[in-house]
């Protein structure tokens, strides 16, 4: 879809040079021939596309426009979700055109559109955006662009399903059910149930004569082992809540955060790096029982004993004392009065 | 015992020699005697040590969860166990049967609730039976106190559990420390504090026992440890929904074990026993009914089953063919047709419908991002809220350092008792990720491995300390290890400090020990041991401010409003206004009807006028909110409001989220969304809140909970009228106003 985005834009001046005065009919027309030409019906729209479809018709126009105002240089800005929030607003299109395949005149009254800031950077400021990501709604009454509807955070925070809802509440057209690409494609699908048919008599005989990587203790070892990471750091929290990895510092935004404080939330370097610090003290007494007592060499083996008593230690220190920092509880023993 | 001069005592040599002697020094021996009697072998030493500490262990699991009757006072805590003890006092005076067949109409208004169908019986009739024995030995208790002190109670009983779980998958050295490491875990003393008078309290101990006794029976093969671990797996079922868990971790160690080739006679009789007949008795509970035969979650349990039948089957054909091609052939024409078989059998089931798919709970836990995006009602409850690293830390400490190395020594010695812990540790540790409450049931395996953690290494170093120079050869580790470095031959080789080490390892083992008795004594105290019923906090001066305003506010409900007066809360507060306030209410925590609550919810984030027609149409009398912005108290209604509208817009599309936030923010003040300032929760809570000042220096009407100045201070109340609020203002009641005349 992104390759066909440059040919559509060369192909919009073609569509100006024809008259001006153009029935309200052959703009919608229009509009759909050009939604016919990308994967998901999305039309990259630029300055004069604007002015042509949005501006200069009078009022009422028989569509409502959808415009997700985009910037290709922000794209690698994690925060923003650009891409992501592109390729729902994507999936809101054509799950659109799809589900009122047969009915179009509720297929000519909605259009999506994209516009890019650095070719249309007039149509940024006609609509006053200043922040991404923009996502603005023009009805068909709708003088003057600025007052448009604009699709706030809470709308995005589902993706594509609120923005759909915000779409069906403002239009009142129906989007329907948004139809997300399957995670593996019938052909994958039918691959790997084929691919599990024929391994499965192989493995059966495996495990009946005892020989597989489950016989193998220490693959349940280092599978216990990271389980017991994977839970204690937390990463179920970071999964459930999507939590990033840090967060810029408020104050000083070349700064970053990776410790949260407040109880009950958490970042998600934060869980990685408690973690190591629990299971390092684990694995340090599995090396000093298991692997050091083979050393020949005495001084060696002091040596090294030292060094892991003493990172055990220290690990156990740095959690305890993060997490009196994290929650702010101050621990203290409890001793008799008289004592005081 | 000193009169025998025969006894077989080692150092009675010299007794003999003397013994011809005057009878003066006779006097003397025999005494002498008595002394030297006294001392006890080795064995018996160790016994009475060992007994002596599990008695300390059992009163300090008891004690420590004192801390909420010394803090507060002899009370129920928080909201569930309101419904424990409401039902538990109508079984004491009411007897079994109408209690089973008990419909209650006060709650649920205009539906009702079976109770009995819809409740796990076991905690009720424990604590009635523990009442009726008091009464039967004269001891006049109140039926509260009985009910305030079951938990600990049980939780004493879990310690002694834990101790012979230890003894057997480990030794009874890790059986002591699992006691002692178990009686004061906080993960557990959250859910067991006096007062604390829920279903946890005794489901601990039941899903601990029923392991205990199916390892048991795993090891010994016998029908007698089975048959007792069916009849614990009925406790649990009858006390705990979370009997779910061992009915899908039982099958998946078996499956395990069948996988990694540990297959065995003892642990055939040993699941079969266990299922069939813990299956049979499960179905007496009403609320479970058939599920085991029905429900997709049980379905695992009876997959097991049969596959431990075929693997039986072909055992035995084998052991009757006596040719291993024909054997070949036998083995994948069974276990094809039997896959096959089953495939289709839960097809089939799940198609007609016979077979019910996994309930909402179950699924998350599996698929834990699935709460989140399709039930509000469980992700909108605080104890379901993912784990976070420093709840691990707060709840286990110490524990969670040792839990890996524990994990070390249970691989070194893989025996089918130590797998079960390893399972049961890990599953319920992802558990304990996905939801926060579920810490509760990782705990007893947390402190059972890091229990053969401790043991094992002290018992080592002390081996070391006490071993005579001359054979210095055991390091710290156990098994294969220190049997390969002895036969190397070198002598000190594989203890690189020999004593001194060992004496620095254990102390630092010992400072280790205490930090966790020393952290697990203050969270007790200070996180644990609030009943939230009654609020605490600290005044100006550093002394201790009681908040009463729910106890207050419910009796005051009993006291003026008519007995058949219906009240209409967010359902947090069902069970209290139902329990203390003996008034009906129109939700409760129980949440088994989603439109009722969305019904609730709807109604408090309408307009006044909206909200009215929908209170006439339920019959509500009085409305009562929950408001922290005098005190500071934070879980407030117009904290949780967010989710009233959540749950409310889920089942009525006419509420909509975004019509209550400013640009993604919820706020109070000025900049509120105007549906927000006007809605019948904001006007509840803050009718007359702009007429007072809260805090020095501040403008009236400044909300304290949420550090802002309210953006409403005029609300006019059109269809309702303060009835009452209570003296920290926590608790406001009003009164729906009766419709007006037509003429």
């Amino acid at each position: 879809m992104v390759s066909k985005i440059p040919s559509l834009a060369a192909l919009i001046p073609l569509f100006l040079l024809l008259a001006s005065t153009v029935a309200d009919s052959d703009l919608a027309a229009e509009l759909l021939a050009l939604q016919s030409r990308s994967e998901s019906g999305v039309i990259h729209l630029d300055d004069r596309a604007v002015s042509r479809f949005l501006t200069s018709p009078k009022t009422p126009r028989p569509y409502s426009l959808l415009i997700f105002f985009d910037a290709e240089h922000l794209h690698d800005k994690a925060e923003l979700r650009l891409t992501t929030l592109k390729n729902e607003f994507a999936l809101v299109s054509s799950s659109f055109i799809a589900n009122n395949q047969h009915n179009p005149t509720v297929r000519s009254k909605l259009f999506f559109c994209d516009i890019e800031f650095k070719e249309s950077q007039s149509t940024f400021g006609l609509f006053g955006v200043k922040s991404l990501p923009h996502i603005r709604l023009v009805g068909p009454d709708l003088k003057s662009p600025k007052d448009s509807d604009q699709m706030d955070q809470a709308d995005l925070s589902r993706l594509a399903e609120s923005m759909a809802a915000f779409v069906e509440s403002k239009t009142k057209l129906s989007v329907g059910p948004i139809a997300r690409p399957p995670l593996v494609s019938k052909m994958q699908f039918i691959f790997m149930v084929a691919v599990l048919l024929i391994c499965t008599p192989f493995i059966i005989r495996r495990i009946l004569a005892g020989d597989t990587l489950l016989h193998d203790k220490k693959v349940w070892l280092f599978g216990a082992v990271f389980v017991y990471f994977f839970s204690v750091g937390g990463t179920m929290h970071n999964i459930i809540r999507n939590m990033p990895m840090f967060l810029p510092d408020r104050n000083d935004p070349s700064r970053l955060i990776f410790f949260y404080q407040g109880s009950g939330m958490q970042l998600g370097a934060e869980g990685f790096a408690v973690g190591c610090l629990y299971t390092v003290v684990g694995l340090l007494l599995a090396l000093v029982t298991h692997a050091l007592v083979r050393v020949r060499n005495r001084s060696v083996q002091r040596f090294i004993m030292i060094i892991a008593l003493f990172i055990s230690f220290w690990a156990v220190k740095k959690v305890v004392y993060l997490d009196n920092w994290k929650t702010g509880y101050r621990v203290h023993a409890f001793w008799p009065s008289s004592w005081n | 015992m000193g009169e025998k001069p025969n006894q077989a005592n080692p150092n009675s040599a010299s007794a003999i020699a003397a013994a011809p002697a005057g009878s003066k020094s006779s006097d003397l021996l025999s005494r002498h005697f008595s002394i030297r009697s006294l001392k006890l072998k080795t064995k018996e030493q160790e016994l009475l040590l060992r007994v002596t500490v599990l008695c300390l262990v059992y009163v300090l699991a008891f004690i420590t969860r004192l801390f909420s009757v010394l803090r507060y006072e002899s009370m129920i805590h928080e909201f569930d166990p309101y419904f424990n003890y409401r039902t538990t006092l109508f079984l004491t005076e009411k007897g079994f049967y109408e209690f089973w067949n008990w419909f209650d109409s006060e709650s649920w208004y205009p539906l009702g609730r079976i109770i009995g169908g819809t409740l796990y019986p076991g905690l009720m009739v424990t604590a009635a039976l523990i009442y009726w024995t008091l009464k039967v030995l004269r001891f006049a208790v109140h039926i509260r106190e009985v009910c305030v002190l079951t938990a600990p109670f049980f939780a004493s009983n879990t310690t002694l559990v834990a101790y012979f779980f230890g003894k057997e998958i480990w030794d009874s050295g890790a059986g002591l420390v699992a006691a002692a490491l178990i009686a004061i875990c906080p993960g557990y003393i959250s859910r067991s504090v006096a007062g604390s008078y829920d279903n946890e309290g005794v489901a601990i101990f039941a899903l601990l026992f029923t392991f205990y006794l199916f390892v048991k029976a795993v090891n010994t093969g016998s029908l007698a440890w089975s048959l007792a671990s069916a009849f614990g797996y009925f406790y649990m079922v009858s006390a705990w929904g979370g009997y779910v868990f061992i009915i899908n971790l039982i099958p998946l160690y078996v499956l395990v074990l069948l996988i990694t080739g540990r297959y065995s006679m003892r642990l055939y009789v040993a699941y079969n026993c266990m299922y069939i007949l813990g299956m049979l008795l499960a179905m007496q509970i009403r609320f479970v009914g058939f599920q085991h035969v029905q429900s997709g979650e049980h379905m695992a349990a009876m997959g097991v089953f049969f596959l431990l039948q075929v693997f039986y089957f072909l055992d035995w054909v084998k052991h009757q063919l006596n040719d291993t091609k024909l054997f070949q052939a036998f083995l994948r024409i069974t276990v094809t047709s039997a896959v096959v078989v089953g495939t289709v059998a839960l097809g089939v089931g799940t198609a007609s419908g016979y077979i019910s798919p996994w309930t909402g709970r179950f699924y998350s836990l599996l698929d834990p991002t699935y709460a989140k995006d399709h039930i509000p009602i469980i992700a909108s409850v605080s104890e379901h809220q993912p784990t976070a690293w420093s709840s691990f830390m707060f709840d286990f400490q110490i524990l969670l350092f040792l839990f890996p190395a524990g994990l070390y020594f249970c691989f070194k010695r893989l025996t089918d008792a130590t797998i079960f812990i390893v399972m049961y540790g890990l599953t319920s540790m992802y558990f304990a990720g996905v939801m926060v409450r579920l810490i509760l049931v990782a705990t007893p395996a947390v402190c059972l491995i890091s229990a053969i953690a401790v043991s094992a290494t002290i018992k080592n170093l002390t081996q070391v300390l006490r071993a005579k120079p001359k054979i210095v050869h055991s390091g710290f580790s156990k098994g294969g290890s220190s049997a390969k470095t002895s036969s190397k031959g070198s002598l000190d080789q594989s203890q690189p400090f020999g004593k001194n080490g060992a004496i620095a390892l254990l102390f630092g083992a010992f400072y280790l020990l205490s930090k966790y008795a020393t952290h697990c004594t203050w969270v007790t105290s200070e996180a644990y041991s609030s009943p939230s019923i009654v609020l605490a906090a600290r005044g100006a001066h550093g002394n201790r401010v009681i908040f009463d305003d729910y106890r207050e506010a419910y009796f005051w409900l009993r006291q003026n409003t008519p007995p058949d007066a219906k009240v209409m809360s967010w359902w947090d507060y069902g069970y209290q206004i139902t329990a203390m306030g003996n008034r009906t209410v129109i939700v409760d925590n129980n949440t088994w009807n989603n439109t009722h609550i969305a019904t609730v919810g709807r109604a408090m984030s309408s307009y006044e006028d909206e909200a009215y027609e929908i209170m006439v149409s339920l019959d509500v009398g009085y409305v009562l909110v929950v408001f922290g912005g005098v005190t500071g108290y934070s879980s407030d209604d117009i904290n949780k409001f967010l989710w009233m509208v959540r749950i409310g817009g889920g089942v009525f599309p006419v509420i909509k989220e975004p019509d209550y936030l400013v640009n993604g923010d919820y706020r109070v003040d000025k900049g509120a969304a105007p549906k927000m300032l006007n809605c019948l929760m904001y006007k509840l809570s803050y009718y007359r809140f702009g007429e007072l000042t809260t805090e020095y220096g501040k403008p009236p009407g400044y909300d304290r909970a949420r550090g802002v100045e309210i953006g409403n201070k005029d609300i006019k109340l059109e269809y309702l009228e303060e009835a009452f609020t209570t003296s920290n203002w926590i608790v406001r009641i009003y009164k729906v106003k009766p419709p007006k005349n037509r003429w």
